[in-house]
């Protein structure tokens, strides 16, 4: 999957244009936000029970090197095998060796937000092994080579009319038609035949428990449980900060993701697999091989702030909420995560560098932080990631590859600090900037300016600078007094 | 089953990734545990064994599934046959658990002329996917338990309870006795992961398979069953 993260402000812009021509694209994160509400409040204490969530969640990052070797541990004891991998690649060539060694033809998948991380697809198909996707909206929008427009329902922004003519062409569908439970018999009809015949099953997992070496599945549509159940080797794919202490954790865990994800009490399916399939089992897989990917995060996990991150549950609860994610949608972001936790995760895995304008495209209102079942506090990530962008010679920002601010930025900024901090400077500053600033000015207002300064005033405007400070008012006024 | 790829073989390659992860999380700097916060039980724990089972048929309900109530099995058998001839059933594929071996199915299917199969009658994987995928109308299952806090089925799959019944048919009639109905998923979990070996699988089941990836249009009966019937027995 190309990234794209540096493009974020062309991207968003196209995102703006595209949303003013299609409004419904905005009702679908009120939509599921209104039903998050509504699911939460079936809990007896929503607030304890998301308070629960973030220590769930900070416990099982405080103890991640002694839960992965219990989970590891037990997995193993089950009957499942276990693979390392240390980055995207490695993980990828892994999986593409094994399917090739078992002689698969082609990957049924289930949907997963890894798999697309460590471009498995790509790596797939390069190998002439097909991957075919088994979630509706991953379906779609593989056929159609786009990316994820929200991590839990990539395709919800694609057009029933764009779906049709692909179906229509694929010949899933005989008669042409928009209504959306046809088009989705066509796709079932076309996958069924794909999981009944699949020998190789990939999935990624919600959940990975170290108590009992068990990983945990949450889904709506069934394609994860068929590609555990009718291929002969299952694949599940984790990155290494899933796993949670114990089974009671991961119950409580499943009810805070369903709740913030769709307001469901629980999804439809939620499969925990233990090993692979026991003798006298007629079905489910004879090899159960876990795959556990760093992919940059135990780089992460050194600094004990950006570590924070990595409790995100992917509820996409944020997408929801946040103002930003409403305007542009899921594109402008340019890789696989979106909204509020993809901006705080994709600068780490992807460098400081690359994604400057990612996490500054944030007005830090905190709504993404007041929804979080896991207790990220994503403004504060973003500030932070904000410092340690601007002072690239500190050792924390050298880990995450920070780049330095271009040097008249960096010089307004200096001029700034040392002028606000000195009261005799800001006092003649005001004075001298005065007449500059409202050499524009109308009725006290000011509608444009040039120069650096010029973008603020493409859709706002500012007050014209009052004639006198406050400071020479009050000379004035205590004198009358 | 074929042999491990050399990747899986403990050699070098694979031994120096993990450690060298494991050796950076472990020299990372620690962090305190943070105390759990007191959370109020939920209050179906404290429910009596009728309301149990009003809870879970209301629950199972919400999410469209379709309940009936039988007072003992030759009701449940009576009531199977109604629903079999309404749907026009002509073969179903049957788990052989143990709340569906009192039943005795095979001489029911033969008495009222519906093909009732079970994975016992076939010689492997392959043909099993064929029949249950593409020759039946109906899987017939008993359930572990039933949870309800959110009408929700639970289902150990072992010899006795293969993953598809439930899974690949259009229709999937699941038979629950009462007294398997538990409040809520922590007293599942308690047992069915008590002690080893764990089954190979456990799967919550709440409802039809859906989904809402077309313009968040919500329709079941995306990959699983578009409709589940739960005849509560007892």
């Amino acid at each position: 999957m190309r990234v794209s993260t540096e493009q974020f402000t062309e991207l968003a812009g196209q995102g703006v244009e595209k949303a003013r021509a299609r409004p419904s694209l905005k009702m679908v994160p009120h939509f599921l936000y209104q039903k998050r509400e509504a699911g939460l409040a079936t809990l007896p204490d929503a607030a304890a029970a998301q308070a629960c969530g973030a220590a769930i969640r900070s416990e099982a990052l405080s103890r991640l090197p002694d839960l992965l070797e219990e989970f590891e541990k037990n997995a193993i004891a089950n009957g499942a095998k276990v693979f390392w991998a240390r980055t995207a690649e490695e993980a990828s060539e892994y999986i593409v060796k094994l399917a090739k060694e078992r002689g698969a033809k082609y990957v049924i998948k289930g949907k997963s937000m890894v798999t697309e991380e460590i471009g498995l697809n790509g790596c797939l198909s390069e190998h002439g092994i097909e991957p075919w996707e088994g979630d509706l909206g991953e379906f779609i929008i593989q056929m159609l080579r786009c990316p994820p427009f929200h991590i839990i329902a990539p395709a919800i922004n694609i057009a029933v009319e764009t779906i049709r003519d692909l179906f229509m062409a694929r010949a899933d569908m005989k008669e042409p038609t928009v209504d959306p439970v046809e088009l989705g018999w066509a796709a079932r009809l076309f996958l069924r035949e794909k999981f009944h015949r699949a020998e190789f099953g990939v999935t990624g997992l919600n959940m990975a428990v170290a108590e009992t070496g068990t990983i945990i599945n949450l889904e709506n549509e069934g394609n994860i449980r068929f590609a555990k159940s009718s291929p002969r080797t299952q694949v599940s794919v984790m990155t290494l900060e899933k796993v949670l202490p114990t089974m009671k954790d991961a119950l409580h865990v499943m009810r805070l993701l369903s709740r913030n994800c769709s307001g469901q009490k629980i999804s439809a399916y939620v499969s925990m697999d233990s090993g692979p399939k026991k003798d006298g089992e007629i079905d489910g897989p004879e090899e159960l091989v876990i795959v556990i990917v760093d992919n940059g995060r135990s780089r992460i996990y050194q600094d004990p702030r950006a570590r924070e991150a990595l409790r995100c549950i992917r509820c996409a609860a944020c997408l929801n909420i946040c103002p930003v994610y409403r305007q542009i949608g899921g594109y402008a972001y340019g890789w696989v995560y979106s909204g509020p936790m993809g901006q705080v995760l994709m600068p780490l895995l992807l460098g400081l560098d690359k994604t400057q304008e990612l996490y500054r495209a944030c007005t830090l209102c905190g709504a993404c932080k007041s929804v979080c079942p896991a207790g990220i506090d994503h403004p504060s990530l973003m500030l932070y990631y904000r410092s340690l962008d601007v002072s690239a010679d500190i050792p924390a920002a050298h880990r995450f590859g920070g780049k330095k601010r271009p040097w008249k930025e960096a010089l307004f900024f200096k001029a700034w600090s040392t002028a606000v901090e000195r009261f005799w400077m800001w006092n003649s500053g005001i004075s001298m900037v005065r007449p500059l600033m409202n050499r524009g000015s109308h009725r006290g207002v000011i509608r444009r300016m040039k120069g650096a300064f010029s973008g603020w005033f493409r859709k706002r405007d500012f007050p014209a600078m009052a004639k006198e400070t406050f400071h020479e008012r009050w000379e004035k006024i205590r004198n009358i007094w | 089953m074929g042999k491990d790829p050399e990747h899986l073989v403990k050699g070098r390659i694979l031994l120096s990734a993990r450690n060298e992860i494991l050796e950076r999380l472990k020299a990372a700097p620690k962090k305190e545990i943070p105390v759990r916060p007191f959370m109020p039980p939920l209050k179906e724990v404290a429910l009596g064994r009728d309301e149990l089972a009003d809870r879970f048929a209301e629950m199972f309900t919400a999410e469209t599934g379709i309940v009936y109530r039988a007072k003992n099995n030759d009701h449940a058998l009576e009531t199977l046959t109604g629903i079999v001839k309404r749907e026009g059933l002509k073969s179903v594929m049957v788990s052989t658990d143990e709340v569906l071996a009192p039943l005795n199915l095979p001489a029911w299917g033969i008495k009222i002329d519906v093909k009732v199969m079970s994975p016992g009658d076939f010689k492997g994987r392959d043909d099993f996917k064929d029949a249950v995928f593409d020759g039946v109308g109906a899987g017939i299952t008993g359930v572990d338990f039933a949870v309800a806090e959110s009408g929700t089925l639970g289902l150990i799959h072992d010899r006795d309870q293969a993953r598809l019944i439930s899974l690949a048919p259009i229709l999937h009639i699941a038979i629950v006795p009462v007294e398997r109905i538990v409040p809520v998923y922590e007293s599942v979990v308690a047992s069915v992961f008590e002690k080893e070996p764990f089954p190979s699988q456990f799967v919550f089941i709440t409802g039809p398979s859906m989904t809402g990836d077309i313009r968040g249009h919500l329709f079941k009966g995306m990959h699983g069953p578009r409709r589940v019937i739960v005849i509560l027995v007892g």
